[in-house]
């Protein structure tokens, strides 16, 4: 037997139902700063890196614009590996943050197709953002003759190595090829894994070894042509740059077998160099902010690690070949309430050569790619990590990274592919054919990011 | 008696006086008030997202932005994608797995269970811990156990059992599909352990002591009383794991996100890195389409059968 609700009672009851319905679907919509505030959503390594980030710059920004009718940022720490997804969807259903991360130009790209982002051009002048950036690293963010994302951070690939274990065994970083293949030999031959490499944790990972074979075989002129519409990704330089890397592979010079390579972990990799159970390691400059907790007192072992450009691979290829990489660039989202006073923020994140050090110092993290006169580099820093920034500040022989200057599409396939190519599922002329068919098709559709020359200008 | 209440004409039954109509009117109205919010809830989160997703898979949508229609573009290619076809065989051979494997071992374990008065509470709890641990925790566990520097097979060669030993289970695209089932199946198998022996303890003892009597052995007793008295209970189950066996992600994420070299990619993976990475999401709103439809497929399957008249 059913008692009939009083009418007033069913509808306060029908009523609350409907006002939580509508309160769920609005927390739907993402997350939109209100009132006098831009949020920003950013993603860090590691706990120390969030607090950092969050008292130097968030927080420092704050103060400096305390008082008045300013807006002050609101940072919103997400996933390191889904940020960027959760920002597509966020954007894509109309809201996301006032300022935008993106994993760099290819991402960037998308958001300007769809009209997501405000032009920054009237800043550049203001904020004298063309004399603090690098011009190449500010013309990534440039689409159509507009800017609309200032580029977060400057990383490279290296050779990174542990010089007790080369010099017990008498080797040095290799500057060519045949000093690369000697070193392997030999240590393959001592039961020393010659490359300490895997995909475990981050599956493109493999993109990076594609990246620097590319730039060190083929070399940045010639991969500048084929980023350009003027020499195909089936030239038979690119099909032999990819054997040469497969056949690696087939030596078990890399991280001990294929097999091995898709599941050894960043982890291992790091104590198999501190260990001197492997030689070298390719890999990008977010090493400095990782490789630390494995070597020396912390790890309870007297290790060192240090780092030598990439060597040349191919005949006509100079060696200390420096592939650019933008990883993260920040942009701001057509919808922010603040758009002047969210500029003025990117300039405090990005533009001070002096706070960026800092950052570099503290923590590792790759600064943002402004011009870093030797003098503004804190008297603390670890001089390894100077080094290398001072040779990407004036470097004349740059190369590009797959994940900052290649098509999202092509990116894809090259680093997806590039496993069945490792596995023998796919041969590398295959490889190369299908790379071609996509990129050409995005290259067409003008998806390729802004490129610098390969002289650096 | 009865023929003359059959032969005798029905009375049409009086109309319903106007209060008593409105009563029923107004019950009515009620049920659906109090399912009403739930019917939003649906609408907003599932019928619009699904249509939305309909809508995409005709368009050339990045995802962002603007989407422009082009007809049957994307389910041509998808047809003639080798991704797609890799990613779906896949699914297929994760579906006949799980309606094997897995099943067996729960009918197994739980008409053993069903034999046992003693511990049969311990067992039914041990083996149902697996199903509340976070997938992404017990993920990360096999992910350990199954390290060929760190793991079970580097453990067993330290005793003195070498059989192991050097097998990479997740990095040999020959091993990594049938791994990532077989810790799936630890999480699953004892979730099924447990609802079949909910349905075996509702079969009538008595049948089982007729069988005795009978001479009937173990087996008989299983395959002639036990399995075709859970039959409804083993068809939903079954119903549910090819619809679940086409979802898949999750472990695969986990453990391989695909690899090596698409090994272990599914519709799932695929769809996720279409729309996310390739920034193809009305070409991956499609491949979502092609696994509603297989969902769609198994349960007009089930509902035929139903109607047919199987006890199911």
């Amino acid at each position: 037997m059913t008692t009939p609700l009083p009418r007033r009672r069913f509808l306060q009851l029908t009523g609350a139902a409907a006002l939580g319905t509508t309160v769920l679907s609005a927390c739907g919509t993402g997350a939109g700063a209100s009132g006098n505030q831009i949020e920003l959503w950013n993603a860090f390594a590691s706990k120390d890196i969030e607090n950092y980030f969050q008292q130097h710059f968030v927080d420092g920004y704050n103060k400096s614009v305390s008082g008045g009718n300013s807006a002050k940022v609101r940072m919103t720490v997400k996933q390191i590996d889904t940020l960027d997804r959760l920002t597509q969807t966020a954007v894509a259903s109309g809201s996301g943050p006032d300022i935008i991360t993106t994993s760099g130009p290819a991402q960037t790209l998308s958001f300007v197709d769809n009209d997501n982002l405000l032009p920054l051009d009237s800043y550049v002048d203001k904020l004298g953002w063309q004399d603090a950036f690098l011009p190449w690293a500010l013309d990534t963010g440039r689409f159509g003759g507009k800017l609309y994302a200032l580029p977060s951070n400057l990383e490279t690939l290296s050779v990174y190595y542990n010089p007790a274990t080369l010099k017990q065994h008498g080797w040095q970083p290799p500057k060519s090829r045949a000093e690369f293949e000697d070193l392997c030999k030999d240590a393959k031959a001592k039961g020393i894994t010659p490359v300490a490499a895997g995909n475990a944790e981050w599956k493109r990972a493999t993109e990076w070894h594609v990246s620097w074979v590319l730039n060190t075989f083929a070399g940045p002129e010639i991969l500048h042509e084929a980023l350009t519409g003027q020499r195909r990704w089936t030239d038979p330089v690119f099909v032999d740059a990819i054997a040469l890397l497969k056949g690696w592979f087939d030596k078990g010079w890399f991280g001990g077998g294929t097999d091995r390579y898709f599941t050894n972990k960043f982890t291992a990799m790091y104590e198999q160099l501190a260990s001197g159970k492997a030689a070298l390691l390719f890999n990008g400059s977010w090493t400095f902010s990782e490789i630390t907790p494995y070597f020396g007192k912390e790890a309870g072992n007297d290790a060192t690690w240090d780092w030598a450009p990439l060597p040349s691979m191919n005949s006509g290829v100079p060696a200390g070949v420096q592939p650019l990489s933008i990883g993260v660039a920040f942009s701001l989202n057509s919808d922010c309430e603040h758009p002047a006073q969210a500029a003025a923020a990117l300039d405090y994140f990005l533009a001070d050569a002096t706070r960026q050090l800092g950052y570099l110092s503290a923590t590792g993290v790759a600064p943002s790619p402004v011009k870093m006169p030797e003098q503004d580099f804190p008297a603390d820093i670890d001089p390894r990590i100077k080094r290398q920034y001072l040779q990407l500040n004036s470097a004349k022989n740059i190369g590009y990274t797959t994940w900052t200057f290649w098509p999202p599409k092509s990116d894809t396939y090259l680093a997806e592919q590039m496993e069945k190519v490792l596995t023998g599922d796919l041969s590398p002329k295959d490889y190369c054919a299908g790379l071609d068919k996509v990129f050409q098709e995005e290259l067409k559709a003008g998806k390729r990011p802004p490129l610098p020359d390969p002289n650096g200008a | 008696m009865a023929l003359l209440q059959a032969s005798r004409p029905k009375a049409p039954p009086p109309p319903p006086a106007p209060t008593a109509r409105r009563r029923k009117l107004r019950r009515s109205f009620i049920g659906f008030a109090f399912m009403a919010p739930l019917l939003a809830v649906n609408i907003l989160v599932i019928a619009v997202p699904a249509t939305q997703s309909i809508w995409y898979s005709f368009t050339d949508w990045t995802g962002l932005g603007p989407a422009d229609f082009t007809g049957l573009d994307n389910y041509r290619r998808l047809f003639g994608d080798p991704e797609f076809r890799n990613a779906l065989w896949h699914n297929t051979l994760w579906t006949a797995f799980f309606l094997t494997v897995p099943m067996a071992m729960g009918l197994f374990g739980a008409f053993l269970l069903s034999r046992i008065k003693r511990f049969q509470m311990l067992f039914r709890v041990a083996y149902f811990i697996p199903y509340v641990v976070a997938t992404v925790v017990s993920g990360s566990i096999w992910e350990s156990l199954l390290s060929p520097d760190q793991g079970i097979g580097n453990g067993l060669a330290d005793m003195g059992l070498p059989f192991l030993d050097d097998v990479n289970f997740l990095g040999d695209p020959d091993l990594a599909l049938g791994t990532v089932a077989f810790v799936n199946t630890w999480q699953w198998w004892g979730f099924l352990v447990v609802i079949f022996l909910a349905s075996m303890q509702a079969v009538n003892p008595s049948q089982y002591e007729a069988a005795r009597l009978d001479g009937a052995n173990l087996w008989q007793e299983f395959w002639h009383i036990t399995l075709p008295a859970i039959r409804p209970t083993l068809m939903f189950l079954g119903l549910m794991t090819v619809i679940w066996s086409f979802l898949i992600f999750d472990y695969i994420y986990i453990l391989t996100q695909g690899g090596p070299a698409g090994s272990t990619d599914v519709l799932g993976t695929l769809l996720y890195r279409t729309a996310f990475a390739n920034q193809e999401a009305g070409y991956a709103a499609s491949m979502g389409v092609v696994m509603g439809l297989i969902s769609v497929i198994a349960v007009s399957g089930f509902l035929y059968l139903r109607r047919r008249g199987w006890d199911i």
